[in-house]
């Protein structure tokens, strides 16, 4: 036993002192790389994926390196790959054990983590992207978002104005609701420009897999589907197939017009510096709570501070079809004025919108049903 | 792995480095004869802790190479995991649902199973609690539904493990291999559950199911984040322990890993021991998963316990499946896994550097294995 | 093109991104190594043929590389289970973590880049048979190659001497010993070899297939290739028919939504899972003669 512990006793002492000089010598600049005593405030940024995926994860880091430049009080510090699952909490916990006063969770499954750590952190401010509040908002909480399906709208009638076949393919990953928004208002932009216009739809049960894209793709070009369109966090492959087939796509998440100039029709591209930029000056100043950011907040052509805009346009996409885009997203901006203003009708002939309504952002953001004109079916609940 | 564990004793000291240092040593095993055989060990421990320290250093230069400040990254996983009151509590919480799950690698690896479903086991767990506590939740009082969910998740991660173990005996398919294939099909199950069955009708069709009552949850203790998962947990680690090293059944299960033959010509029931380690292993980690949906998950979502499962197989492998070592190395890859948050926060590195991190320690006794087969 | 034709020529395409590294696969577990490293090799052999044909240009540099980075995690694997001993299990999920997150961390500056993939090569006078000649005859390389090896294989298997070492070394390695052959040698290079044919898969996927790199992009598709071996029961010909059974599977169900028709994704994903167990549970005593029987030992610890 003595010798045991003799043994043990030596290991151990060396662990010690290596993590003390360890500590030692590393204290003065990770001390200087947390300060948060010279009046700046550390702003906390939590992503789901790389943040370099050329997609949603990116766009958010972009704009908070964008944050950190134009905004000389403010640190920020981003975690990425955080899980959702209770990893976030630990994240963001990590995050205020550094300093952090402001924390962006930006990955929808986050919320309910999100919305926990703000009710037992009063100090800290905690934004949720995408979320939405239906029960009381805690002081120190609050959910952003925009009106997704504006610039998809936009895009759907890019296609539906360069299809030959009247066939459009759209490829998403599973039926959430964002994801179905987004379906209809392509299929509904489309037909807006395109009467015969159908959309149809390949799920791929996968956020990012190309090779299920690649067969998806193929699939709807089999079909003879001429423009693709998706929902996913990877988009290079679909817009590859497309390509390689000489077809047409409409992109999402960020403007991808140099993987493919003359197929590339325009897509929807993510800009979040405003909106982090803006909520940030509010919770600095101290304002924050009571403001419209501890609520439920959605960019909208409407106040012209909708996240998600209108990418580029292709080569392919003649100046007429341009212009009654643009002139269509001048109209979204008039008030009142809806992607899902009725009439509109579900695949099954019930009705979705009557006429003369609109639907809410709340209806929207709860939709389960494909328009009229969407060819596939979603997985029954 | 035919070391008993009398002889394993005579190497226990060494494994002291792998574990974070508030961790107890080992179990008390009683065999004093084999102390006196230091030579062997002795020179594993160094070769070990070299081996260690050369894990260690081949992580500083890659991220060196990533642009990282090395002496820094080490002070951030230390300062980030250990000396962090808050850290230390998310690194126990984490520890749960892996170290049950290892536990689950352990029981079987007695009788010379290899368990690598823990994944399955522990997602049929989480779905179990899930479609109890989400049914009864709301109508029983909390500690009703607790252990309603704690039964439930058990007996489904028990059932998931035992077809593998029916498969073996009955029909000779191993069970490394099924147990790997019902991890896969588990997860379909969940994702068909969420996205489909049991989805949530107020969660704007993203993929969770309805959220378990307030009352349903596992309270926490004295204001901290530590919920009484922990305290269960504490409870069936010991009960593990108990069980592998004090009862007939554990001393049989040994014999049976030791060699199955013997076993059977002394007359041994051979085949419902093997069913029964899987059964067992297949409850802890079932128990794991429910403990994690009902104290800390609270919903059913797609990556709740995401590669737990495989990261307790390794725990199990580090702790040489015994119960204490095991849980002591689900601490430290938990430990690992959040050391990621101060590694990308302080260190500007990205979040998948922490698996780098948790390959290269386990590399160590997996190269060093023939010097531990050697030592015991 | 027609619907059918297209779930083929797709089935034949993607199966091959799971045919090469159950190939590989095979070949290891005939010496009686398994390796769950497999889904690391493809992840190595994806980025590393990614990253060589981007910086470089040159596609055959990238498969090249492709091999070679399977080889490296293949090498790793059979060091330290066949000359170190260490447990199969552990050392191919470790080096499974350690794929993901060298990939992860080297792989993040190429994603969001594109190359244009291999391109097909119809084959003269096959390609033009009805049906059959634009599914099997006017693919690329990568899956001619794949039809090639399951013939070189099964051909080394049962019709010479160093298949025939192979397969012994996989069923009583220290019989092989005995008669003056070196079994750790011959583990370590199937071993090798099985892994640098799942770098091959992750390079069908990554530059044969869709052109682009992105992390954990094998998605499982390394656990389906071990999944397809114990299909097959340790056979050549039945590896080939139950990786183009799924890669048919995966393209038939995009094909069928395209169509109109609603498919359950998630028992179609678990369908390769499910098809294997059930065969396990069929065939395990009858194929437990195919099963070699180094594996079966070294797959259960009571030795």
């Amino acid at each position: 036993m003595p010798q045991r512990f003799h043994r043990l006793s030596r290991v151990l002492a060396l662990a010690v002192v290596g993590l003390l000089a360890a500590a030692c010598s590393s204290t003065g600049n990770s001390s200087a790389a947390g300060d948060s005593g010279s009046g700046k405030t550390t702003v906390g940024f939590v992503m789901v994926g790389s943040t370099s995926d050329y997609g949603y994860n990116q766009a958010v880091y972009t704009a908070s390196q964008q944050l950190a430049k134009d905004m000389p009080n403010v640190d920020v510090i981003t975690a990425d790959h955080v899980p959702e699952n209770n990893a976030v909490t630990q994240t963001m916990q990590s995050m205020v054990n550094k300093g952090a006063k402001i924390i962006f969770a930006s990955s929808y499954g986050y919320f309910s983590y999100a919305e926990k750590f703000a009710a037992a952190h009063p100090n800290v401010i905690v934004l949720h992207q995408g979320g939405f509040e239906t029960g009381k908002f805690s002081p120190n909480f609050g959910t952003y978002w925009g009106e997704a399906y504006e610039p998809v709208s936009l895009g759907g009638m890019a296609a539906g104005g360069l299809t030959k076949t009247n066939k459009l393919g759209f490829v998403y990953a599973f039926p959430i609701s964002q994801t179905i928004a987004n379906i209809d208002a392509f299929e509904l932009g489309a037909r807006s420009v395109n009467p015969q216009a159908q959309t149809y739809l390949v799920n791929t049960s996968n956020w990012c897999d190309p090779l299920k894209q690649k067969e998806a793709a193929a699939a709807l070009l089999s079909e003879g589907v001429d423009v693709l369109s998706q929902h996913q966090d990877c988009q290079t492959t679909v817009i590859q197939t497309a390509k390689a087939a000489g077809k047409y796509v409409v992109g999402y998440h960020y403007d991808a017009k140099s993987l493919d100039p003359s197929g590339w029709l325009t897509g929807s591209a993510w800009d979040w510096t405003p909106v982090y930029e803006a909520i940030t000056k509010v919770a600095v100043s101290g304002s924050f709570t009571g403001s419209k950011y501890n609520a439920n907040w959605v960019g909208s052509f409407a106040d012209n501070d909708n996240p998600l805009t209108l990418a580029s346009f292709g080569s392919s996409v003649p100046s007429d079809l341009q212009s009654k885009i643009t002139t269509a997203q001048t109209a979204l901006k008039k008030p009142g004025a809806s992607v899902f203003a009725g009439p509109i009708t579900c695949q099954d002939g019930s009705t979705l919108v009557a006429a003369g309504q609109t639907m809410t952002y709340d209806q929207i953001n709860n939709i389960g049903c494909l328009v009229k004109g969407v060819v596939g079916t979603l997985p029954k609940s | 792995m035919t070391a008993t564990p009398v002889n394993e004793s005579s190497v226990r000291g060494t494994d002291v480095d792998q574990l974070p240092p508030e961790q107890p040593v080992g179990p008390e095993v009683p065999g004093a004869a084999s102390r006196i055989r230091l030579g062997p060990g002795s020179r594993y421990t160094l070769i070990s802790t070299l081996g260690y320290v050369t894990s260690l250093a081949i992580f500083g230069v890659l991220v060196a190479v990533k642009g990282a400040e090395p002496i820094s990254v080490y002070h951030t996983i230390i300062s980030s995991t250990l000396l962090n009151g808050d850290a230390l509590q998310q690194t126990v919480l984490r520890a749960i649902p892996i170290g049950l799950a290892a536990l689950a690698v352990a029981v079987p690896a007695r009788a010379g199973l290899i368990n690598v479903g823990g994944e399955g086991q522990l997602i049929m767990g989480a779905v179990a609690a899930t479609g109890i506590g989400v049914a009864i939740g709301a109508a029983v009082p909390g500690a009703l539904s607790w252990v309603a969910m704690c039964v439930g998740g058990a007996l489904a991660g028990a059932m998931w493990a035992a077809l593998s173990g029916v498969l073996r005996t009955w029909l000779g398919a191993s069970e490394a291999v099924t147990t790997l294939l019902l991890n896969f099909i588990a997860n379909d199950v969940m994702l068909y559950l969420i996205y489909q069955a049991w989805k949530d009708p107020h969660g704007s069709g993203q993929p969770q199911s309805r959220p378990l009552a307030h009352a349903a949850q596992l309270p926490k203790m004295f204001g901290s984040q530590l919920n009484i998962g922990v305290l269960i947990a504490l409870v069936v680690v010991a009960a593990t322990w108990f069980l592998l090293q004090r009862t007939g059944w554990g001393f049989q299960l040994r014999v049976v890993g030791g060699n199955i033959e013997a076993a059977r010509r002394a007359g041994l029931r051979v085949n419902s021991l093997l069913l029964s380690s899987m059964a067992v292993g297949g409850a802890l980690a079932g128990l794991g998963g429910a403990l994690n949906l009902a104290g800390v998950e609270t919903q059913l979502r797609p990556d709740i316990t995401v590669t737990f499962g495989y990261v307790a197989f390794l725990a199990s492998f580090l702790g040489r499946h015994q119960p204490v070592k095991v849980v002591g190395a689900a601490l430290l890859f938990s430990a690992v896994a959040l050391s990621g948050n101060g590694l990308q926060i302080t260190d500007g590195l990205d979040g998948t550097i922490v698996d780098i991190l948790l390959a290269l320690i386990v590399a160590v006794p997996l190269i060093m294995a023939k010097y531990r087969r050697r030592a015991a | 093109m027609n619907g059918v034709e297209q779930a083929l020529i797709g089935g034949v395409s993607g199966g091959t991104a799971i045919l090469l590294p159950a190939l590989g696969e095979l070949i290891s577990e005939r010496a009686g190594v398994i390796n769950l490293g497999t889904e690391g090799a493809m992840l190595a052999g994806a980025l590393g043929a990614y990253a060589m044909t981007e910086s470089s240009g040159v596609i055959w540099y990238g498969i090249i590389a492709g091999v070679l980075a399977g080889a490296v995690v293949g090498l790793a694997h059979s060091w330290i289970t066949v000359r170190r001993g260490g447990d199969q299990i552990a050392s191919g999920l470790l080096l499974w973590f350690l794929a993901l997150g060298v990939t992860s961390v080297f792989g993040t500056d190429y994603v969001g880049t594109a190359i244009t993939p291999l391109s097909n090569i119809a084959i003269p006078g096959l390609h033009s048979i009805p049906w059959i000649g634009a599914i099997l005859f006017d693919q690329n390389v990568l899956v001619y190659a794949g039809y090639v090896l399951v013939a070189v294989i099964w051909f080394v298997f049962y019709r010479t001497r160093v298949g025939l070492i192979l397969r012994a070394t996989g069923e009583r390695p220290e019989v092989v010993a005995a008669t003056g052959g070196k079994p750790q040698l011959v583990q370590i290079v199937a071993v090798t070899i099985g892994a640098c044919l799942g770098g091959l898969g992750g390079a069908q996927l990554s530059i044969g297939y869709v052109g682009n790199w992105f992390n954990n992009m094998t998605s499982g598709y390394g656990f389906v290739a071990v999944a397809v071996v114990l299909f097959a029961a340790w056979r050549p010909m039945r590896v080939l028919g139950g990786a183009y059974l799924f890669g048919i599977v995966l393209a038939a169900a995009s094909v069928l939504q395209a169509h109109g028709v609603s498919v359950n994704q998630y028992l179609l994903d678990a369908l390769p899972y499910l098809v294997t167990l059930l065969a396990l549970a069929l065939f395990a005593r009858r194929g437990r003669s195919e099963t070699p029987e180094a594996l079966t030992r070294s797959l259960s610890r009571s030795g």
